[in-house]
């Protein structure tokens, strides 16, 4: 793998990473950061030196008293350096900070080796990985003009690293990680460790004679992560006894460091999937309206949103469509999220009216606890009517992108948000005429650091207007990325989810409807209405099909119906008939008996159908099924169109 | 009602209009806003239009705000009287209508020997207006209608396909009571009141309210017999 390198120059020390070395870390972190616009951790002088050349020259200026100073100030330098790694929020950073606390103070070069793929929390170790090398820190060549007459080093840039190591799970160099106690290099059977990590070839000539070379283990709590090899250059004196215990407390907080920065980053990357999970996997696609949807994470680390957006096909080929944000940002938003979504859902299913969908949403949520609140915005679009029904609880308001290419930030009385409590949502009806488009969005699309909502939304809608007056009219899924705009690429405070639907409408020709009072002559007057109907759509190849099962439909509904039923015939890509009556008893399937003088209805729609179901209503329930057309047919437009003439 | 002069046989029948003009009063111009589009109803209006001589007398029963069809009839240079059971909606067909004459009138009233005698007319328009009754009185309604033409008179006719009787269904944001019959029963119905059906045409009409489902119209053209 090509692993291309950066250097970014902080304080005195040139720390090299080795991007893709991170791989444990789930991806996340890998940014790049602006050799431009270095950190702000970087106006922070590394901490003071502890010993060796650098110290002396330190002491000598302060003229203190050489017997007690070198301890005070090596916990000094401890007290800085570990502040220092602790700050880092994820793996690069923590390295970082570990190099810019060694080098140059501690030691003139620093190699960090790190386990591919990393341990991670409380697994199991498996076999060791593959050493590599992720982060290289050396001081850079002194200016003699600000440090003294000192030589330069002339060996700091030839020490070299090996890019990847392959310890064998018995050797040495895996037992030593695995101690976690740092050692020096020129310890008895260290030899091979140290040519290991440094590339055999190197290390006769590279590392300087004496003391001059430590491996410090990277353990976290449960595993070995890593190595960080220290190398002082030949104007240095030797490490001492005392530069271990340092620089085995620096490798420790490191260590601690990179666990914390494993496990956060593992944290971010189960939410977002829990996140993406509560989403739908797919639209449906539903008849007379064609939709698109985005759903962007926020870009920082670990921050869920809890938006979500939902489409549910409704009888009558209705459709619902809903959007909603939890308010916070953590892996609890994104659970109450998935709740609140499935209360929709069923509540949806219910047939309910926007405005009593999210009054029991908001009841509902009261009982997830209080602490919870979330805006949504519930939009019920008729295709055969062209009418939007929609009712909000504390959303930003949708915007309609008129046939004409104008668009309108809709109206819809804002309400309060679920899990306030007020439960007064009223439903707003509007024209949706066929070729419009209704966007609806959560408030990480309009809403940011620079920016107030209101202006926000006006933005979109004049993006969206822009988008829709060009000489070729812009696809759905060319529209959500020019609502997205540059929040599609760039930093996001928030999350966004994204919800478009195009109305295509459906020919009232292509749909009949009749109300029936329930009596024993209604399943053959059903039939009759069917007979005539499929003929006059031309369909007369599924007339004895479709008699039957609405005939055995209609005969169940009829038993049980108090008030008058309704039939419903569809023909869109499928033929689809509905059977709506007012008891909540939903029929389910069951194998008849030979005494059972029903029940046997339902089988026979199972087998003639492609598809069938039965819903529970508010009002009481809808039995359907669906046929494809013979061949493919299209819909009957060309023989309905305009008036059925008899 | 219930006069010994009732030859339309109401007997001891008291209609019961609880709520209906209540609902239409409240309902006014929305009318229009969820039926706009009426195609069916204007090609009918238009028939009657084609078959008359100008000037003839026009009954629209159940004449809702006057549009389209008062007014279309007016426009056409016929003289046309209105009648609808809702004060509201009679207002507003005056004010749509300037030209035409419109009471307030239950269609009961209109019975032979009943308390209102608005004269004899050449032709009855009454599009969605019967099936405001229940269906016991439409057969009464429809010999009404068949008293108040004149010989050869013709009649316009248009109810929603439905199978239920007085039944209470949505309406625009309030509650009214339908009625209605499957294509052939309405036919039934229509001729044993004495009329010739000369022609019918059905047409799916989808409201423009989510409140109202689509529905199934039926308009009939005929002629009382003799």
């Amino acid at each position: 793998m090509a692993r291309p390198a950066r250097a970014c120059t902080a304080g005195r020390t040139r720390v090299t990473k080795h991007l893709g070395a991170d791989e444990g870390t789930g991806g996340q972190t890998a940014g790049v950061h602006e050799p431009a616009a270095p950190p702000h951790r970087s106006q922070h002088p590394a901490p003071s030196p502890v010993s060796g050349d650098r110290s002396e020259e330190a002491r000598a200026q302060s003229g203190a008293d050489p017997g007690a100073e070198p301890q005070t100030n090596r916990l000094r330098y401890l007290d800085a350096a570990t502040r220092q790694i602790a700050r880092g929020m994820n793996l690069d950073e923590t390295l970082d900070e570990l190099c810019r606390a060694a080098v140059p103070a501690f030691a003139d070069t620093a190699f960090v080796h790190l386990y591919a793929p990393l341990p991670i929390g409380d697994e199991i170790a498996t076999a060791p990985g593959v050493l590599r090398l992720h982060t290289t820190a050396r001081t850079p060549p002194r200016d003699p003009a600000t440090h003294g007459p000192g030589p330069p080093s002339p060996t700091a840039d030839t020490v070299q690293a090996a890019e990847t190591a392959r310890p064998a799970a018995s050797g040495l160099l895996a037992k030593l990680l695995r101690d976690g106690r740092p050692v020096f290099g020129d310890t008895q059977g260290t030899d091979s460790s140290v040519a290991e990590l440094l590339g055999t070839a190197n290390v006769p000539r590279a590392v300087p004679p004496g003391r001059r070379l430590i491996i410090a283990p990277l353990h976290g709590r449960r595993h070995a992560m890593g190595s960080v090899v220290l190398i002082r250059g030949p104007g240095r004196a030797d490490f001492t006894d005392d530069d271990l215990l340092v620089a085995s407390q620096l490798a420790t907080h490191t260590a601690l460091g990179i666990d914390k920065a494993v496990l956060y980053a593992r944290e971010a990357s189960v939410a977002d999937a829990l996140q993406r999970t509560m989403l739908p996997p797919s639209l449906p696609e539903p008849t007379g309206v064609r939709l698109a949807s985005r759903y962007l994470p926020s870009s920082r680390t670990a921050q869920v949103g809890g938006d979500w957006y939902d489409v549910i096909p409704l009888p009558g080929n209705r459709v619902a469509l809903v959007i909603g944000d939890v308010m916070g940002h953590s892996m609890t938003s994104a659970a109450i999220m998935g709740q609140l979504r499935t209360i929709v859902q069923t509540l949806a299913g219910l047939d309910l009216p926007p405005d009593e969908v999210l009054h029991h949403l908001d009841e509902q949520a009261e009982r997830l606890g209080t602490e919870h609140t979330a805006t949504c915005l519930y939009a019920m679009y008729d295709p055969v009517l062209h009418r939007l029904l929609m009712s909000n609880a504390g959303h930003p308001p949708p915007v309609l992108l008129h046939p004409d290419g104008s668009g309108e930030v809709l109206h819809v009385p804002p309400g309060a948000p679920i899990g306030v409590g007020s439960g007064a949502f009223e439903s707003t009806e509007m024209h949706a005429p066929a070729g419009a488009t209704l966007l609806l969005y959560t408030d990480g699309l309009v809403e940011s650091r620079d920016s107030d909502v209101l202006t926000g939304v006006e933005g979109l809608r004049a993006r969206l207007h822009a988008a829709a007056s060009q000489p070729a009219p812009p696809t759905l899924e060319e529209l959500c990325d020019r609502a997205l705009g540059t929040l599609g690429e760039g930093d996001r405070d928030d999350d966004i989810a994204l919800l478009a639907a195009r109305f295509e409408g459906i020919l009232p020709e292509t749909v009949a409807y009749w109300y029936m009072a329930p009596r024993p002559q209604t399943a053959g007057r059903a039939r009759r209405l069917t007979r005539r109907t499929l003929s006059q759509w031309g369909l007369d190849s599924m007339v004895e099909s479709t008699e039957l099962m609405v005939s055995e439909v209609v005969s169940n509904a009829v038993r049980f119906a108090s008030r008058p039923i309704t039939l419903r015939l569809l023909c869109t890509h499928v033929l689809r008939c509905e059977v709506v009556d007012d008891s909540p008893l939903v029929p389910r399937m069951r194998h008849a008996q030979l005494s059972d003088e029903d029940g046997r209805g339902l089988f026979l729609v199972d087998q003639l159908a492609q598809r069938w179901g039965a819903t529970r209503l508010s009002t009481g329930k809808v039995v359907w099924f669906e046929q494809p057309l013979p061949g493919d047919q299209a819909p009957p437009e060309e023989s309905v169109a305009g008036r059925l003439d008899l | 009602m219930g006069s010994p002069a009732d030859r339309v046989g109401y007997g001891n029948m008291r209609p019961d209009r609880t709520g209906q003009a209540e609902a239409f009063d409240a309902i006014g111009d929305l009318y229009d806003e969820a039926f706009p589009h009426k195609e069916g109803q204007v090609a009918s209006a238009e028939w009657l239009i084609r078959s008359l001589p100008a000037e003839s007398r026009v009954l629209d029963l159940g004449c809702g705000t006057g549009l389209p069809t008062a007014h279309q009839l007016a426009e056409a240079g016929l003289e046309v009287v209105g009648v609808d059971l809702s004060d509201g909606m009679v207002a507003l067909a005056q004010q749509h209508v300037p030209a035409g004459v419109f009471h307030q009138a239950d269609i009961a009233d209109l019975r032979p020997g009943g308390p209102r005698d608005l004269g004899r007319f050449d032709a009855v328009a009454a599009f969605f207006a019967l099936l405001m009754l229940p269906r016991a009185e439409i057969p009464l309604a429809l010999q009404t209608v068949h008293h108040l033409l004149l010989p050869g008179g013709l009649f316009a006719l248009s109810m929603v396909e439905a199978d239920v009787d007085d039944f209470s269904i949505p309406f625009i944001g309030k509650t009214i009571r339908v009625s209605g019959y499957l294509r052939d029963e309405l036919r039934e119905v229509v001729e044993a009141a004495g009329f010739e059906i000369i022609e019918e045409s059905a047409y799916t009409y989808a409201p423009a309210s989510v409140d109202v489902p689509p529905e199934v119209q039926i308009f009939l053209r005929c002629r009382r017999h003799t």
